[in-house]
């Protein structure tokens, strides 16, 4: 059967040239959109966790949903102590973080001060490397301020200037006091970028009374793959009900959420090609297989069965599917694994987009075997319905009458 | 004669109903299917544009020179009542605002966030853009110390309706100074910058908390009837920054020429798939009959007539798909005009990128006229080359030939 079915590729050509690029179209595009849509969302993920998200955060119950300095983590160090026993964490820290107003004469702006643990937060952050003038904190480097490029240009500071910060302790008191601007930065999201500065926690802690105090603890994995596994031993071993270890899936849930969507559209506009795609094989197949009413009533009258012509229709699509599929593939993933370690560049996208979380001017693919192979699987469940009706047609004619048919 | 070929041409499109069908059901489902994700789409822009338009710049925005960099109340408009008075009497204006805003720190008891003020007239602003229709929750009031505020930041410090909150900033003196204010509405504006961070209480409130006087405003927002308006403002105000929507919003710009281009890109793919498919109907229906043109060329019909027959047939399947298509498209479009997507299971991240969690969609006549030429071009372009083999066939061996 699958002779024949080779056979009757080769005589009827203009269908199967037909299939051939309709395939063959179908499937570079499908698994170049997914590939583009998976790499600019795992792109923005990335960027988010690598600049001050942590992959893992621990919070007191409540800090995140009611807030208050009676939400913050009052024991670090002992939290920290048992985390030092999990193999799989690369690093951890604590940070605490407040909201004040920062003055410099006539000009004030809000801001969120964070107090960092700068050697750790090396590790844990790529906030050092965001540097764009001065120099990083460091542990003694008592009252310097390490201020977003933004909210420096609102307070018209640079390096080495003075600015005054007004805030509320962990105690509930005022807490004043004067920095010295020591480095400036730039990560390229431009609401942190405009309202966030970091101080060494050694000075800041003193400050704020938070000594052993923190708003969360921030853990930096070995492996990202073992996200889940490595959160639920973390609860294990702190075991206690007033603290909760979040994952990035829950801290970022509205960025992950706003992927689904973009996913949902994604999905809704590529189904429009598909479905006409879909139609032009079946109106071809059907084409092709009305033209042999007469040759299936034949085959049907020297014994073959139903099943038989289902076989050779199917044989007939799965050679030209995986033809298609054969010189699509390669391309296709060539294609995604240059994109994905060259990616485009759109100049201006990351300041067009900056409100929705853009950083980069960059769009890289996603490269992933796996996610081709899906891709490829819903081109050949598309092109094996095409030929149902088509099958139900020439089943519609009883054998004899098929083999009369003009 | 011509009715004639009417009537074969029509006979012929059913001579094999069931491929017809299948073209005319690829037609009407493929050109549904388009309309309503362009409606969609063009649906989801336009709202956000009206949204923005109406609750934030209007048409045409005035900023003193250096205010939209420096966000400073230094840089304020001092005369600007006066101004608002021209502008209400020119030709042209529909509606003119005043706004003052102050960045600051918004704080409650537990939390607080980077914010700004924005001192509003809401009698003027329901009639430049009908701002209460904004309302998410509570009431739109502004009186002695109350605040309405964005749905975005209402979130981000848990607030309520009732909430207390204190906003700090720095006043027209340059002193850090305070203010205490009670929620009584949160309101989604869409406009991403006012739903993160604006609290909005009444404009003379603001001037007494500042320390501005009644007559300055850090923005004048004018929505206008006249395109030309602009160049002519821009001229007379030459010592202030007016500034139009689209220069004052370049994404949304980018958005509306992005989803031109898809929707263009998009409708080019499918028109072209289309025509395969045509193509492919039409070529074979053709050389099923070519004995028949055979007949008709050696009985002395012109081959003009056959031509003519042989597009009115490929018009018809259009034709037919196209009403289809039309049909089905224009019930999805009012469908999603009407009662919108739903998909408030994703509202937090909708409404963090400034849309509405139900997405209505739009309906434009111009969908189905450009639809409708496409259609039509692409079933007679199917034709051509089926009629390029008519017009070399020779009547006696075609007859001769063995069917």
């Amino acid at each position: 059967m699958f002779k024949f079915a080779l056979k009757n590729i080769l005589f009827y050509r203009g269908r199967s040239i037909a299939t051939f690029i309709l395939t063959f179209i179908s499937s570079v595009l499908l698994i170049l959109f997914i590939s583009m849509q998976d790499g600019s969302h795992n792109s923005m993920l990335k960027n988010s966790l690598k600049i001050y998200t942590g992959a893992i955060e621990i919070y007191h119950k409540g800090y995140r949903d009611i807030g208050g300095n009676e939400y913050l983590i009052q024991d670090t160090k002992s939290i920290m102590e048992k985390l030092a026993k999990i193999d799989a964490i690369e690093a951890f820290s604590s940070r605490y973080e407040t909201y004040g107003l920062l003055s410099n004469g006539e000009h004030s702006a809000a801001s969120m001060v964070a107090g960092v643990s700068p050697n750790k937060e090396m590790v844990l952050s790529s906030l050092h490397l965001a540097l764009k003038e001065g120099k990083f904190l460091d542990e003694n480097s008592g009252n310097s301020i390490y201020m977003g490029s933004e909210l420096a240009k609102k307070l018209k500071l640079h390096v080495g200037d003075e600015v005054a910060f007004v805030g509320g302790a962990s105690d509930n008191s005022f807490a004043a006091d004067i920095f010295r601007v020591c480095g400036i930065f730039k990560t390229g999201l431009f609401e942190f970028d405009s309202s966030v500065s970091f101080l060494s926690r050694s000075y800041f802690d003193e400050l704020m009374y938070a000594k052993n105090r923190a708003s969360y603890i921030n853990i930096k994995l070995k492996n990202l793959d073992d996200l889940d596994r490595v959160n639920s031993e973390i609860v294990r071993i702190i075991n206690d009900k007033n603290l909760e270890s979040l994952t990035w899936k829950t801290l970022m849930d509205t960025m992950v959420e706003a992927m689904e969507v973009d996913n949902i559209f994604g999905y809704i506009s590529l189904s429009l090609f598909l479905v006409v795609i879909f139609f032009v094989i079946m109106i071809y197949d059907f084409i092709n297989i009305s033209s042999r009413i007469k040759e299936f009533g034949v085959l049907r009258c020297v014994g073959l069965s139903k099943k038989n012509i289902f076989a050779l229709l199917f044989y007939e699509i799965f050679i030209l599917s995986s033809l298609a599929v054969v010189i699509a593939a390669p391309i296709a993933t060539c294609i995604c694994y240059y994109y994905s370690i060259n990616p485009i560049v759109i100049n201006g996208i990351a300041e067009m987009y900056r409100d929705y979380g853009v950083v980069s001017d960059e769009i890289p693919f996603s490269f992933s075997i796996p996610t081709i192979l899906w891709n490829l699987s819903i081109i050949y469940l598309l092109n094996f319905l095409s030929i149902l009706y088509p099958y139900f047609y020439i089943n519609s004619f009883k054998p004899i009458e098929a083999t009369r048919h003009v | 004669m011509y009715s004639l070929i009417v009537k074969m041409a029509w006979k012929n499109s059913f001579l094999r109903p069931a491929r017809t069908l299948l073209v005319v059901a690829m037609i009407t489902v493929s050109m549904s299917m388009m309309l309503g994700i362009q409606g969609l789409y063009d649906g989801m822009a336009e709202n956000m544009i009206d949204k923005n338009r109406r609750s934030g710049s209007g048409d045409i925005t005035f900023y003193a020179k250096e205010y939209r960099v420096q966000k400073d109340l230094k840089y304020r408009i001092k005369n600007a009542s006066a101004i608002k008075d021209e502008l209400k009497n020119m030709q042209g204006v529909k509606s003119v605002v005043l706004r003052v805003r102050a960045d600051g720190l918004l704080s409650t008891a537990r939390k607080s966030s980077f914010s700004f003020m924005q001192g509003i007239d809401i009698k003027e602003e329901n009639h430049f853009g009908r701002f209460s229709e904004f309302l998410k929750e509570g009431e739109i009031k502004l009186e002695n110390g109350d605040a309405v505020i964005g749905l975005e930041l209402a979130k981000k410090l848990k607030l309520h309706i009732g909430s207390k909150v204190v906003f700090s900033t720095q006043d027209v003196m340059g002193e850090i100074n305070s203010v205490a204010l009670k929620i009584r509405g949160i309101v989604q504006t869409t406009n991403i910058e006012l739903d993160d961070g604006a609290i909005f209480i009444d404009i003379k409130d603001i001037h007494r908390f500042l320390g501005t006087s009644s007559g300055d405003a850090t923005q004048i927002a004018v929505v206008c009837k006249d395109e030309g308006l602009i160049g002519r403002l821009q001229t007379k105000y030459g010592g202030l920054d007016v500034k139009s929507f689209l220069e004052l919003q370049p994404m949304m710009k980018m958005m509306q020429d992005i989803m031109f281009i898809f929707n263009s890109i998009t409708f080019f793919i499918v028109m072209s798939v289309v025509f395969v498919g045509i193509f492919g109907v039409m070529y074979v229906s053709i050389l099923d009959r070519i004995r028949e043109f055979g007949i008709m060329l050696g009985l002395g019909m012109h081959y003009k007539y056959i031509r003519l027959q042989i597009f009115i047939e490929a018009m018809f399947v259009g034709l037919i798909g196209y009403l289809g298509g039309a049909i089905f498209g224009a019930i999805l479009l009012i469908y999603l005009r009407d009662y919108g997507v739903d998909l408030s299971s994703f509202s937090d991240a909708l409404e963090m990128w400034g849309y509405e969690a139900i997405i209505h969609g739009t309906i434009k006549i111009s969908y189905f006229t450009t639809t409708f030429v496409a259609i039509i071009t692409a079933s007679l372009l199917s034709v051509i080359i089926p009629l390029r083999k008519i017009k070399k066939l020779n009547p006696i061996e075609v007859i001769k030939a063995e069917k």
